[in-house]
């Protein structure tokens, strides 16, 4: 199909309702979807913990590239979730004594830290990057994760 | 012993590390990649960890990624397969300092041997033959033909600065010399700013023969005899074979000592590989050094019977080598050939999705590969899918074993080299085994490949 006769039909599909068209002609087949694009992926960042008092010794934690966080092929529509910028180990809290950073049923807001992951040796706060009311923690505490992997579903608020 | 080996390596590398490992009892933990999470070496390894996105620099060259996940799986040791890492001093420091066995020699002989005129001198001192040449830039024209009448002609002329092939000039006679200097200095000047030279011997037939070294920690040193790796088209090694069929006992002999006798004065420990360039004489020059396992390590293992991954593993962890020169016996012949997902005329790359596989078998045939059917080669890596390697009592018949198998070998989807090998296999020079690191090139331009092949 040449980009006119399909720049034709977008054209008339302008400001209808039509939300998908299936078009077969011989071995040409064309498949549109109109309207809102998929729910927005998700993207997240670490900050190093900065754990004033504690720990003087630490080295300059590293530079943490922020990561997107897909949303999980097996999410529920409308919902969303926070994966692992990278492997290390996963705790919900900043000590055993402290209680979690976010429960379940919890609004969070953009930028709040919902927990850390440990790597090399360093804290790495995970803060949410959207707002959003916390429906399940996906990983146990002091659990190994894998770059990538799902730690928190959310709901949009 | 190490109870548990993370492998910072992908594909047949990785599997072929996770094989030997289970055979000496040693759990095994695979990172991978998020493009990787189904390959074979994922699903056969004891556990896996994603450490990053499909880019090689985001997960199998991320070392924090790497290092942490060493921690969390509670690895004892690190086995960095070839390419990737595996000849990266700074991270086999830090493998170190971070209390874990590093499978691979000492940071400091890796930091040697990655640079090659610290590498050239060391064997040099250490009594390995060097092509002759100048050893420095040459000053003026008296120098050169001085230079030149001891290096012996043919002489090639090499701009300081050139390289990949530009900038050289080959001079057979001395008559001619003074003139394609100047010329020679002139375009370097030119096209690289500088116009220094330097002059060395011009091998017309170089051939590539590599000898095997397995070291202890305790300064025990072996070798298991040689590689050739002649066919190679521009610098990548197509196939190799043990023995090589340009040396003779006594060249062997003299070669190998050579080379043990060089690792022993500098402490060389674990596996590596001491690369030469043999000419039409017999004559051997050292070209460089391999601190790591190498792709075609397999010949070796078939012409020893000895597994050198459980071997380097065996070895890192300190225990004595426990074998004498005089015990390693090179018997029948093998050859490996590298399958690649590759246009068997242009060399492009052909990643994609494989539809059928079937891969040969038989006494004699293996592969090494993580492909199947439905496996998909990722555009992100390396473009080889599998090793071929065959082994018969004599070099005659393992060529038809290799013609064989390549009958049987059966790969859709994707185009491979295989028709390549069918070719080489039939190649009179390569048969007769009188070929050198340029016959592919004469292969490649004496007559097209028949239709649909």
């Amino acid at each position: 199909m040449d980009v006119e006769k399909l720049r034709a039909i977008l054209a008339a599909l302008q400001g209808t309702d039509v939300t998908r068209l299936d078009w077969t002609n011989g071995q040409e087949r064309i498949t549109l979807r109109m309207g809102h694009p998929p729910a927005p992926v998700t993207a997240l960042h670490a900050v190093p913990a900065g754990a004033p008092g504690s720990s003087a010794a630490l080295p300059t934690p590293p530079q943490v590239t922020p990561v997107v966080a897909a949303a999980s092929p097996a999410a529920r529509d409308n919902t969303f979730t926070v994966n692992s910028p990278f492997v290390g180990t996963f705790y919900r809290a900043a000590s055993p004594d402290n209680p979690s950073f976010v429960e379940v049923g919890q609004v969070v807001k953009k930028g709040q830290v919902l927990c850390i992951v440990e790597a090399m040796k360093l804290m790495n706060e995970i803060e949410a990057e959207q707002p959003g009311r916390l429906l399940e923690a996906l990983i146990q505490n002091g659990s190994p994760v894998e770059y990538g992997e799902p730690l928190f579903r959310f709901e949009p608020v | 012993m190490f109870h548990k080996i993370l492998i910072a390596n992908r594909a047949e590398i990785a599997l072929r590390i996770i094989r030997a490992a289970r055979e000496l009892g040693i759990e095994t933990v695979a990172v991978h990649s998020t493009a990787d999470a189904n390959s074979l070496h994922v699903k056969f390894a004891d556990e896996s960890l994603c450490i990053g996105p499909p880019p090689s620099k985001e997960s199998y060259l991320n070392i924090p990624a790497i290092l942490s996940a060493a921690e969390v799986s509670g690895a004892d040791a690190i086995h960095p397969g070839y390419g990737f890492l595996s000849e990266n001093a700074e991270f086999a420091e830090m493998v170190q300092h971070a209390g874990l066995g590093w499978i691979g020699p000492r940071p400091e002989m890796i930091r040697m041997m990655g640079n090659k005129v610290r590498a050239k001198e060391a064997m040099r001192e250490a009594g390995l033959p060097q092509l002759p040449g100048s050893d420095g830039v040459v000053r003026d024209e008296r120098e050169l033909v001085r230079l030149a009448e001891k290096v012996g002609f043919p002489v090639i002329l090499k701009a300081a600065s050139g390289g990949g092939g530009r900038g050289m000039k080959i001079v057979r006679e001395k008559d001619q010399l003074g003139q394609m200097y100047r010329t020679a200095s002139a375009e370097a000047l030119a096209a690289f700013g500088n116009g220094d030279m330097y002059v060395e011997r011009y091998v017309e037939r170089p051939r590539h023969v590599e000898i095997q070294i397995v070291a202890d920690e305790h300064g025990n040193v072996v070798h298991f005899g040689e590689r050739e790796c002649s066919v190679q088209r521009r610098h990548q090694k197509m196939l190799e074979e043990s023995p090589s069929p340009a040396l003779n006992e006594k060249l062997r002999e003299r070669m190998g000592r050579v080379a043990v006798e060089a690792m022993k004065k500098i402490r060389y420990n674990n596996l590596g590989t001491i690369e030469f360039l043999l000419d039409e004489r017999g004559e051997f020059f050292f070209m460089e050094m391999n601190t790591r396992i190498q792709v075609e390590h397999p010949v070796t293992e078939s012409v020893t019977g000895i597994d050198l991954l459980k071997e380097q593993i065996r070895l890192a962890a300190g225990e004595e080598l426990g074998r004498t020169q005089k015990s390693i016996a090179l018997r029948g012949h093998a050859i490996e050939l590298r399958i690649n997902a590759e246009d068997p005329v242009t060399f492009a790359p052909s990643p994609g999705l494989i539809t059928a596989y079937h891969a040969p078998g038989g006494l004699g045939v293996r592969v090494d590969s993580i492909a199947h059917e439905q496996y998909r080669v990722l555009p992100f890596y390396d473009s080889m899918v599998a090793k071929m390697i065959v082994t018969a009592d004599s070099r005659p018949a393992a060529i038809m074993r290799a013609r064989r198998a390549l009958q049987e070998y059966v790969v859709e989807g994707i185009k491979t080299n295989i028709p390549f090998h069918k070719r080489l296999l039939l190649f009179e020079p390569f048969v007769q085994g009188r070929y050198d690191t340029r016959t592919v090139e004469r292969l490649l331009a004496e007559a097209p490949p028949p239709a649909g092949a």
